[in-house]
């Protein structure tokens, strides 16, 4: 499934709506919801924190592969695969490695880059693209690797 | 949705999901705490990095006075999130049982 959102944090509640339609359909379990939805509020966010001046909507696309055995049902390994794609947004590599230091005390912490740890942390995989100022986001999480 | 009020006890209740838009919302109602609160997540379903800032901003203005945030009752998804953060060194928490 894939929609268009507009870019604003009021789409967050529209968004997970959207999501949640394709996991019940699909039986998706808590474990992989969960991360799922993270990475796409962190990423959704992102996008929009970072292009305040840009008007247009943001492209998000769920969808579910069944793996090894091609049926859906409880039991079946399933990967679910969420792209956000930002056209006319600033380039921002959410593959890269960033300082988080999480073992620092409380007076040396802060908010700020906690969002890609979390998402680096729990993808199975995280790809980037940026070409003509459209860049691309691919976060997948499958069944088997719920470690949230 | 979110919801936060206080509980008969004092604890602080929060229900549904802490997410970026809902921010200004917890933090009108984390500003007013004063002292040390006991937070009571288990009817907290998420929360995002949105969220991990608020409490955090929260525990920095409480523990210059006071021993700070405990938060109770947190759900496994949640729990591992704060795991991930670090957040298990810097704040009292207990998991839902």
């Amino acid at each position: 499934m894939r929609r268009d959102f507009p870019r604003s944090l009021d789409s967050l509640s529209p968004l997970y709506e959207f999501a949640e339609e394709t996991f019940e359909s699909n039986d998706i379990s808590p474990g992989v919801r969960f991360p799922v939805h993270l990475a796409m509020e962190e990423l959704f966010v992102n996008m929009v924190k970072y292009n305040p001046n840009v008007s247009t909507d943001i492209t998000v696309e769920v969808t579910v592969t069944f793996l090894g055995d091609a049926t859906n049902d409880a039991t079946s390994s399933k990967e679910v695969t969420v792209t956000l794609v930002d056209d006319g947004g600033v380039e921002f590599d959410v593959t890269a490695q960033r300082q988080v230091n999480i073992e620092a005390p409380l007076e040396e912490r802060t908010p700020g880059g906690l969002g890609i740890h979390l998402i680096q942390n729990l993808a199975d995989r995280l790809q980037y693209t940026y070409k003509d100022g459209r860049g691309e986001v691919i976060f997948t999480k499958g069944s088997g690797n719920e470690d949230v | 949705m979110f919801e936060i009020e206080y509980g008969d006890n004092g604890e602080v209740l929060c229900r549904g999901r802490l997410d970026a838009a809902q921010c200004e919302k917890a933090l009108g109602f984390m500003d007013g705490l004063e002292g040390p609160s006991t937070l009571d997540f288990a009817e907290l379903e998420y929360i995002s990095s949105a969220g991990l800032g608020i409490l955090l901003k929260t525990q920095k203005r409480l523990v210059g006075s006071s021993t700070g945030l405990k938060i109770i009752n947190v759900n496994n998804h949640i729990h591992d999130v704060f795991r991930y953060s670090g957040f298990h060194t810097i704040f009292d928490i207990e998991a839902k049982e």
